[in-house]
C-alpha cells in the first residue's frame, strides 16, 4: 500500500507551497499518474482522504489525470490502441517489436486553496 | 480562492535523497545495484552465490530490506561480506532515505559494489529511486511466464532481468520464449540473464555483467 506514502507526499509538497502562517484550507490538488507508475488511482484517493481526514484539509479534492501509456512502432509508425491493462508482444501492422511511450508520470500538476487568515497579508 | 501551478514529481523528496546516495557512490566510485523481485525469487540466494564468486576480487556489501527479521542480513555476513538489515515495519518497499539513513548507521567500508535488496514487491518499489546504478528484477521460473505483462511497471525499467532457478525449467511450465517477448515489448534495451544459484549456472554471465559495469561506471561512462 505505497499510495499512502505517495499521497502523504502530494499533501506535503502542496502544503509546502502555501505561506507561512497561512490558515488555508486546500479545496483541490490535481495531480497525473502514469500507467506505468504503479500507482492505483482508486488507492490512491483513499489514501488521500485517510492522510486528510480529521485536519482543517478533511474533505479535499484528489483529481486524477490518468496518462496511459503507448506502445510505438518505429517501424511503420503505428500507435495501436490496446485494451486497457493489456500489452501488444508486436506491432499488429507489421509484425515489428515496438517500444513503450509515456506512462511514468507521477507529478503534482497544481491545486487551490482558500486562504481563511493570512498572517502575511496583515490584519483585515 | 487561490490557485498554484505546481509541476513537480511528487517523489521529489525522495529523489533529492536518491540524487545524494548517487553522488556518494560516484565519489567512491561504487556500483549499486537494487535488486527487486517477487518474495522468493532468490534474490538472497543470488547475492550468496555472487559473494562465493567476486569476493575478495571486489569488496561487496549489501543492504537488506524486510519487513521482519535479519535473516538475510545473517545469510550474508556469514558468507564474509558487511550486510545491513533495513526492518521496514509492515512498509512494502525501501525509499532513499532509508538508504541514506541506512548508510549513517551502517558505516560500510569503501565498497566496489553494493547490493541494496529490496522488500520482495514487484509493484512498491516501483517509483521510488534509491540512488542505484540500475535495477535488477528477478524472475523465478517457479513463478510463471506472465509477469511481465502483468507487473510492466517495474519491468519496463529494469536494466537487468534476472530469470533465476533454471535448475527448475525441467518441472515447471514455463515459456522462456514468451517472457522474452513480453521483455522485447515493454524494455527491448534490457539484458536477460539466466540463474540458477545453487548449481553454478549462468552465474558466470551474472559476475562478468557486474565486474563490466563496475569498470564502465569507473570510466565515466555511467557517473
Amino acid at each position: 500500500m505505497h499510495e499512502l506514502s505517495v499521497a502523504t507526499e502530494i499533501y506535503r509538497l502542496c502544503r509546502s507551497h502555501i505561506p507561512d502562517g497561512c490558515a488555508a484550507r486546500l479545496e483541490r490538488a490535481k495531480v497525473a499518474v502514469g500507467e506505468l507508475s504503479a500507482v492505483e488511482p482508486d488507492l490512491l484517493r483513499f489514501a488521500w482522504e485517510a492522510v486528510t481526514a480529521g485536519g482543517p484539509d478533511s474533505g479535499t479534492v484528489l483529481e486524477i489525470d490518468w496518462r496511459a501509456a503507448a506502445q510505438v512502432c518505429d517501424g511503420c509508425g503505428e500507435v495501436p490502441a490496446r485494451t486497457p491493462g493489456s500489452w501488444l508482444s508486436l506491432c499488429p501492422r507489421c509484425a515489428r517489436p515496438m517500444r513503450i511511450q509515456g506512462g511514468q508520470e507521477l507529478d503534482v500538476i497544481e491545486f487551490s486553496y482558500v486562504p481563511a487568515t493570512c498572517a502575511a497579508e496583515g490584519p483585515a | 480562492m487561490t490557485d498554484v501551478a505546481v509541476r513537480q514529481r511528487i517523489l521529489t523528496a525522495n529523489e533529492a535523497a536518491a540524487a545524494e546516495v548517487r553522488a556518494r557512490f560516484r565519489a567512491s566510485g561504487t556500483l549499486v545495484a537494487n535488486l527487486i523481485s517477487s518474495p522468493g525469487s532468490g534474490k538472497t540466494a543470488l547475492l550468496e552465490a555472487t559473494v562465493a564468486r567476486l569476493q575478495p576480487r571486489f569488496q561487496l556489501g549489501a543492504i537488506e530490506g524486510d519487513i521482519a527479521t535479519e535473516r538475510d542480513a545473517e545469510r550474508l555476513r556469514r558468507r564474509g561480506i558487511p550486510a545491513h538489515q533495513i526492518l521496514t515495519g509492515g512498509a512494502c518497499h525501501l525509499d532513499a532515505r532509508q538508504i541514506r539513513q541506512a548508510l549513517d548507521e551502517a558505516r560500510l567500508p569503501e565498497l566496489d559494489i553494493l547490493f541494496i535488496e529490496n522488500v520482495g514487491n514487484l509493484i512498491c518499489p516501483t517509483a521510488y529511486d534509491l540512488g542505484e546504478d540500475f535495477k535488477v528484477v528477478l524472475l523465478s521460473v517457479a513463478e510463471g511466464e506472465d509477469k511481465p505483462f502483468k507487473y510492466p511497471g517495474i519491468f519496463s525499467r529494469a536494466e537487468v532481468v534476472v530469470i533465476s532457478k533454471i535448475d527448475l525449467l525441467p518441472h515447471v511450465t514455463f515459456r522462456l520464449d514468451d517472457v522474452r517477448a513480453q521483455l522485447a515489448a515493454l524494455n527491448a534495451g534490457c539484458r536477460i540473464v539466466l540463474t540458477a544459484a545453487t548449481t553454478g549456472a549462468g552465474m558466470d554471465e551474472w559476475c562478468d555483467l557486474l565486474a563490466a559495469r563496475l569498470e564502465a561506471k569507473r570510466r565515466g561512462g555511467f557517473g
